[in-house]
């Protein structure tokens, strides 16, 4: 489970035995309290919910070892495999657009201002609005009279049954969390830009490069490591989105917005087949570690700053 | 590339336009916190009376001030913890040699993945094994650290000034000595940034302090909130006012902190 | 000697994981289960889903029967009904749950077979043995709460299915309000000129996406068309048959599956939407809280649940239940405390102000109900159904409520839907 992340080697100008040995010990004082705690209340419950995955748990009683039987199971389960589908599309659905939204808000929002400095901290207001407390709002923003069909009516399309339309509630859902992370992605964003040396821009309009130009050429691979981070936090943040849907539809309507951590939830809390979840969720575990193992090597390149 | 006047004021209203956009649904619920009742929540209206009489309400109920009161302990406990302990934890995993450090990183890494929802019960059995059910330490010692903020520090630390740290070893500075006045003046961004983001993340949680918190006086906002709103029964106006506080704690902190998480979720993104 | 503290160490991180796991099965008998004095002694826990007027009518019981029994004392906690399952499970498996709690009914018999419940203790609820408890209640009722013979609950919060119609909505459609449809094909047929131009008025609206009221709207016309949702033994799912595929694909035809609304079903009929729903007794108090413009008697009112023309009728009922924990150390006390939760003038105060009834033998009889409604239960109660029992309850409503909302979202064709219902309780039963 080694990531191909290169840590950067200590500092070895001071070097020597004592240098090495100080910062073993100093290292291993300060990283002390994470090693207990992840292993107490992370690598305890996973190698729990391992071995869980391969027996038949049921929230009650002797679990009894049945071998790869649950996932057997997964593969014949349409459930799983609606779920499945529902969380790609839903992870495709809110990660492209929310970066792209957030890059074309942070590239202008960038740039100094008074009017920038106002609107920047104004950006980060929905990120502050806890979920679960405004829930109920969300779900009179998306009623038949709500403010979503008032707004699309601004736009002459007539009112949309956004919560109970198979194929707009996951949009709805989309539009709740892009809503809540977009300020935070900006922000980000904003603040890596901020940090690009304005040296290179200017030599570039100097050759007479275009703003687009200037923008794919120099921009983007300089802001590499900042849209990794971005990327890392939003696939996964989708991928693992379970308040929205569990607040809003409730996986409905038919199954649209069934994405696997809800599914994962009704099979262990609500059928109480605790073994196929947790066999469940070793899957989703495996699929976000390949997606973040892929989106470091695409990003980092060669050069990992 | 010189940007024209006209320019600047047309990206100006275009991005104010954008922001507007954003912060319609934070009316709708200053709206919603006025409705009267379930069949009225289309509104854009403001009925300032009807806001009153909730309010009034929400705290002459019993229990909303303690729901608040526990929620400030959880979201703060947490936050505090998780500076101290994640702060320590990225910083050595980013500028100090020691044995396990890729272990550990990995583990990290690892855990950024884990679905909760899967390790909730094994979880709920070790805090059970510890004694911490129905208590404060139960909800807050399993949120005291997280992958993301060791990910975060240590992305963070990673750009801390080299020539800054070596000096301080050569004018002959413990380890321990340059992280407290080195380091983490350097971090304090970082910190303040992972201060801020567990606050809000602690305030919004529901599930674990739900299943571990079998009192009432226990209760922090997320739970007690989902009392008012059940499925057959709510007072729409009841819950969007309550909503609406309950969003007041984490704006004004987010406001107070704005200078610094700019800063700190800049990530050391370039080298300077 | 550092061998001995990491073995040490690894023996209790051991520990913290299994032994949780193990003891959830363990759970050593409690000593004395029956006091000889036959006094309830000790502090009862007890969990219930929250329901505003419920609560208010329990707090005051509890504290009734503390005083009435000093040795007692009761610490009720009120959750929210949509997180009520996971946290009853998470303590559960933690081996921590409560004394006592409310629960559907149709969770008994599951809980039950994982051994969690505790069966009846005759001497705490003054009779000689089960049978005689039985003889207390509606026969139908407490039945549903038994596995293998054993009766693990009693009942409380009873209620057999209705139709709700729109007073209003009907004479705005030129049809009498004092003669709701009395069959599935009237119902139809009614909600065809009840549906408005534009379509955002409709007839008849299906309880959609939600499982428990799937499972009765599908029950009423599964059954009534004589098939069944699981075979009688609860063996294998029989959806895919002639009966189950003419229901779906009525449950397909009337209503319209996108109208919206945040409470659903309810919500709709509260806002004039829709102008007929399948519910239960509790929302004769739930409308007029909904929307005040709503009277009982004037704008809305309620009917026999209907039949299919020259068919049998089928009364879809469900029951909530008092069950009492295997692992409580106090279950003499725990059925004492119910015992007195259920006495007569209790249920009588329940239904004054919670519309809940306790369904104690001759509950039509009981004061302060609804005459109309008592006066409908009281004739369906005989064709009354609980639905199948089997202890995948909660699997086989979610696969009936992913076949039920397929069709009606248009989906999937009945037959399909049915077919998959049918496999997908083949890998679950």
């Amino acid at each position: 489970m080694t990531l191909t992340v290169r840590l950067p080697g200590p500092a070895t100008t001071v070097s020597g035995r004592g240098q090495r040995w100080a910062e073993a010990r100093a290292g291993s004082l300060l990283a002390l309290p994470a090693a207990v705690y992840f292993l107490v209340f992370w690598v305890v419950p996973f190698a729990g919910a391992v071995w869980l995955s391969f027996t038949d748990y049921e929230l009650a009683g002797v679990p009894a070892w049945t071998g790869l039987d649950n996932y057997h199971r997964l593969l014949g389960d349409p459930g799983f495999w609606n779920s499945a589908r529902v969380t790609a599309l839903y992870t495709v659905a809110s990660v492209v657009p929310s970066i792209v939204l957030a890059l074309a808000i942070a590239v202008p929002l960038s740039r100094p201002g008074r009017l920038n400095g106002v609107l920047r901290a104004l950006v980060m207001i929905p990120a502050a609005m806890p979920l679960v407390a405004t829930s109920m709002v969300w779900s009179a923003i998306f009623a038949d009279e709500g403010l979503a069909n008032t707004l699309i009516g601004l736009v002459g399309i007539g009112p949309q049954p956004w919560l109970t339309d198979e194929r707009l509630a996951l949009w709805a859902l989309v539009i709740m969390t892009t809503w809540k992370h977009l300020g935070l992605f900006v922000i980000i964003l904003t603040a890596g830009l901020q940090g690009l040396p304005s040296g290179v821009f200017e030599a570039a309009a100097i050759d007479g490069a275009g703003p687009l130009r200037i923008f794919a050429r120099i921009t983007l691979p300089l802001l590499r490591r900042t849209l990794l981070f971005v990327l890392v936090i939003a696939v996964i943040g989708a991928m693992q989105s379970f308040v929205p849907a569990f607040l809003l539809t409730k996986g409905g309507p038919a199954g649209a917005t069934e994405v696997l951590p809800l599914y994962l939830w009704a099979t262990g809390f609500g059928f109480e087949r605790m073994g196929y979840a947790s066999a469940i969720a070793m899957v989703l575990l495996v699929a976000m570690l390949a997606l973040s193992l892929v989106q470091f090597g695409v990003l980092r390149g060669g050069d990992d700053g | 590339m010189r940007p024209s006047r006209w320019g600047n004021a047309l990206r100006g209203t275009l991005l104010s336009l954008v922001v507007a956009v954003m912060l319609l649904p934070v009316y709708a619920m200053v709206a919603v916190a006025s409705a009267s009742d379930a069949t009225d929540l289309g509104g854009l209206g403001f009925d300032a009376a009807q806001f009153g009489e909730h309010l009034s309400l929400l705290f002459g109920q019993g229990g909303f001030p303690l729901y608040l009161r526990n929620s400030v302990i959880l979201s703060l406990g947490v936050a505090v913890l998780e500076v101290v302990l994640s702060g320590a934890a990225g910083y050595a995993l980013a500028q100090l040699a020691f044995p396990g450090r890729r272990v550990l990183f990995a583990v990290v890494v690892g855990t950024l993945s884990l679905s909760p929802i899967v390790v909730l019960v094994p979880m709920y059995l070790v805090v059970r094994q510890l004694g911490w059910i129905d208590s404060f330490q139960g909800m807050i010692v399993p949120f005291a650290m997280s992958a993301f903020g060791v990910f975060l520090v240590r992305q963070f630390a990673l750009s801390l000034p080299r020539e800054l740290l070596l000096s301080a070893r050569v004018d002959g500075a413990g380890e321990l000595r340059i992280f407290l006045r080195v380091a983490v003046p350097l971090l304090r961004p970082a910190l303040l940034t992972l201060f801020l983001l567990q606050f809000l993340a602690q305030w919004d949680n529901l599930l674990w302090p739900l299943v571990v918190a079998n009192k009432p006086g226990l209760w922090p906002l997320p739970v007690g909130l989902s009392q008012l709103q059940t499925e057959y029964d709510f007072s729409a106006g009841l819950v969007g006012t309550a909503a609406l506080v309950t969003a007041v704690p984490p704006l004004v902190l987010m406001f107070v902190l704005q200078r610094y998480y700019v800063a700190g979720l800049t990530l050391g993104g370039v080298k300077k | 000697m550092t061998l001995l503290t990491r073995r040490r160490l690894l023996a209790a991180a051991a520990l913290t994981t299994a032994s949780g796991l193990l003891a959830a099965c363990g759970g050593s008998e409690p000593e004395a289960a029956v006091p000889a004095d036959g006094v309830p002694r000790g502090k009862l826990s007890v969990w219930l889903h929250q329901t505003k007027a419920y609560d208010a009518v329990f707090t005051n019981l509890l504290h009734s029967y503390i005083q009435e029994f000093g040795g007692v004392d009761v610490t009720p906690l009120y959750v929210p009904v949509d997180k009520f399952d996971a946290k009853l499970l998470t303590a559960f498996a933690g081996d921590a749950p409560p004394d006592l709690f409310k629960i559907g009914g149709w969770t008994v018999p599951g809980h039950a077979r994982k051994g969690r419940l505790a069966p009846i203790i005759p001497k705490a609820m003054g009779v000689a043995d089960d049978k005689a408890l039985i003889a207390q209640y509606d026969q139908s009722a407490i039945s549903s709460l038994s596995y293998q013979g054993r009766l693990y609950g009693v009942p409380i919060d009873y209620t057999i299915c209705f139709l709700y119609y729109r007073r209003d909505r009907f004479a705005e459609a030129g049809l009498d309000p004092d003669k709701p449809p009395t069959t599935w094909e009237e119902v139809a047929e009614y909600s065809k000129r009840l549906t408005s131009a534009d379509g955002k008025k409709v007839g008849l609206q299906w309880i959609l996406g939600n499982p428990q009221w799937t499972l009765m709207q599908l029950l009423a016309l599964v059954k009534g068309k004589g098939g069944g949702i699981l075979s009688a033994d609860a063996g294998k799912a029989t959806l895919a048959t002639d009966a189950g595929v003419e229901a779906l694909r009525y449950y397909g035809s009337v209503g319209d599956a996108k109208l919206s609304n945040p409470l659903s079903g309810f919500g709709l009929f509260a806002t004039g939407q829709a102008a007929m729903v399948v519910s239960g007794l509790f929302a004769m108090d739930l409308f007029p809280a909904l929307n005040k413009q709503l009277a009982f008697g004037k704008s809305f009112d309620i009917a026999p649940l209907p039949h299919w023309d020259g068919a049998q009728p089928v009364a879809p009922a469900y029951t909530w239940a008092w069950a009492v924990a295997e692992q409580s150390k106090l279950p003499y006390t725990a059925w004492h405390f119910i015992d007195y939760l259920q006495r007569e003038d209790v249920a009588a105060r329940q239904l004054k102000d919670a519309s809940l009834l306790t369904p104690v033998k001759g509950w039509e009889k009981l004061p302060n109900a609804d005459p109309k409604a008592m006066e409908i239960m009281a004739a369906a109660a005989p064709h009354a159904d609980f639905g199948p029992q089997t202890p995948v309850w909660q699997e086989m409503a979610k696969a009936l409520t992913d076949a039920g909302d397929a069709v009606a979202f248009g989906k999937k064709t009945p037959e399909r839907a049915a077919a998959d219902f049918d496999q997908a309780m083949r890998i679950a039963l």
